[in-house]
């Protein structure tokens, strides 16, 4: 589905009046702290109930509010949906995720509108913690696959359970194997389907670079699961430190160039446009599954982009892809203005002029 | 402000699971408006399941005769536990109608999280029933949650050493429901448990 408008309410520096979208493209121009990027976050939030920027998501509520609101009107063909969250911090700590006004789960609710984003804050998947890498994979399978949510959640609570276990110092091997078969079950289907993903992922990655000749080659992306071969002499080990030593938390995603780490070879502005490759790839493993339009967010595009590459990437997406880019200077917008578009000039958190081209 | 024994009746009310304040100030406020012989009635009602009701001592099921009704029935099959976490699923099994055998309440679940352990809960009542002889099978019925399926995964092994035939619920579809609004767990569980027909 295509975002037709969007309503937040103490988000960030937005300000509450709703704003409406272009199906096609929409070009956000703002100097810097203007509110670009929190536009473009509301929609992410709006889709995945997450932040591109943050795991924090009490920083996306506006300084002195304890809870914030977004609803967008999505549209395809001509059915017409509407979805909300809500999240409300503090002492009662709530979620409320309705689509059409009725509540939902969180699996439906994100299958609800597909969105990808491009971010500088996403480079950190390249450089950042083993935890941003296993966060990117994660969102990319559950956007082809909404249910994997569930399967996170039913690992979470036995990790949880069989930690405070360990954790108690009353584990004892007979204790801890009831915690343990459900344990390898749980993390094995993880780990199954993070293997897999992350095998098309890499195959698709390697085909767009190819295509586009660029010069960036012989880029690995390996899926490394932690698994016990010895799960005896684990456990040894895990009754010492009290914490479970193997399983999706501990998994890895490796992006290597011959042997070395890709963040120390690979200069800033190629690791933006290996992240941005990345998304396209995410967003094609998606296409193959669902012929559904998805939602594609470039924030910041600036000078350290490949800009002649982005605009043939851009060129070959799917029709019904609706595009979001955000840029402090017009003229690194030029490469998404060939298509039909929508101007938006944001200043102070209000969308202040919009204008139709052609 | 409100009269101190109205107070005290809100304040012990809103100890009740699923009663918050305005609950319990609206139910306060009702027995106040009742005649006496009705708020005596409640308070007798209250204070003769606290001194009538008691753990049947085979079972741990909620009882004013020892042992309780179904334990005490000849009818049913004593060869049969089916093991529950709390009193209160006997009834939705009994609702059944279909099961005649007998039952075992553990009291709880295991959750390190909530410091609950195997001794904690009464795994060892329902060993020494199997021990006494006699029991041809075990079903386990805890919840197919992530603690009941501990606990399932716990009684099994624990129970293997008697030889006894130990079964677990069956997963699967909701009946009346549709294929395509089962989730993965779900739909995995039912295709795992699957049967001839």
């Amino acid at each position: 589905m295509i975002l037709t408008r969007i309503t937040a309410r103490n988000f960030r520096n937005l300000a509450d009046s709703p704003i409406d979208f272009h199906p096609a493209t929409n070009l956000v121009v703002g100097r810097n702290g203007q509110g670009k990027t929190n536009l473009l976050e509301a929609i992410y939030f709006l889709a995945t109930t997450k932040s591109f920027r943050t795991p924090r998501l009490a920083s996306v509520i506006r300084f002195g509010e304890s809870s914030v609101y977004i609803a967008g009107a999505l549209r395809r063909l001509e059915v017409e949906k509407t979805i909300s969250v809500g999240l409300e911090l503090g002492e009662q700590r709530r979620r409320v995720l309705l689509i059409n006004e009725e509540r939902v789960t969180l699996p439906t609710y994100v299958s609800a509108m597909s969105v990808f984003a491009f971010s500088s804050a996403r480079l950190e998947i390249i450089r950042g913690a083993p935890e941003e890498r296993r966060r990117f994979l994660d969102r990319g399978i559950a956007s082809v696959e909404p249910s994997y949510l569930d399967a996170l959640n039913r690992y979470a609570r036995i990790l949880k359970q069989r930690n405070a276990l360990l954790q108690s110092g009353s584990a004892t091997p007979a204790a801890l194997d009831p915690w343990d078969a459900e344990f390898t079950d749980a993390g094995g289907t993880i780990q199954k389907v993070r293997g897999a993903y992350t095998e098309l992922l890499a195959r698709k990655f390697d085909a767009i670079v190819a295509e586009h000749g660029y010069h960036l080659r012989g880029l690995r992306i390996d899926y490394r699961a932690s698994s016990a071969d010895d799960l005896r002499s684990l456990r040894r080990e895990e009754l010492r430190t009290r914490v479970s030593l193997s399983g999706p938390q501990r998994d890895n995603l490796d992006f290597t160039i011959d042997g070395r780490n890709a963040s120390e070879v690979v200069s800033a502005g190629e690791q933006k446009m290996v992240v941005l490759f990345l998304k396209f790839a995410k967003l094609e493993l998606f296409r193959e599954k669902f012929d559904e339009p998805a939602i594609f967010l470039l924030d910041d595009i600036d000078a350290e982009l490949d800009l002649e590459v982005l605009e043939k990437l851009l060129s070959r997406l799917p029709s019904k892809t609706q595009v979001f880019a955000t840029s402090a200077k017009e003229r690194f917008l030029a490469a998404l203005e060939a298509g039909a578009h929508r101007r938006l000039t944001i200043e102070n958190g209000r969308v202040a002029v919009t204008r139709d081209f052609p | 402000m409100t009269a101190p024994p109205l107070a005290t009746l809100i304040n012990e009310l809103t100890k009740l699971p699923g009663v918050g304040a305005k609950s319990a100030s609206r139910i306060a406020y009702h027995i106040l408006k009742r005649t006496a012989g009705e708020a005596e009635a409640l308070a007798a009602a209250i204070l003769e399941v606290k001194s009538k009701i008691f753990r049947c001592s085979t079972c741990n099921n909620m009882t004013d005769v020892d042992p309780c009704a179904i334990c005490g029935d000849p009818r049913r099959d004593p060869a049969i536990i089916c093991v529950v976490e709390e009193a209160f699923n006997i009834a939705t099994i009994e609702q059944t109608r279909d099961f005649r055998g007998v039952f075992h309440v553990l009291l709880g679940a295991l959750s390190p999280l909530k410091g609950i352990g195997p001794q904690d809960i009464d795994v060892g009542g329902l060993l020494r029933r199997v021990q006494g002889g006699g029991v041809r099978e075990v079903i386990i019925a805890t919840n197919p949650n992530v603690e009941g399926e501990a606990t399932a995964l716990y009684l099994a092994q624990q129970l293997r050493p008697f030889g006894v035939r130990t079964t677990r619920l069956a997963f699967g579809l909701p009946v009346g429901g549709d294929l395509e609004y089962a989730d993965q767990v779900t739909m995995a569980k039912a295709l795992e448990g699957r049967r001839e027909i």
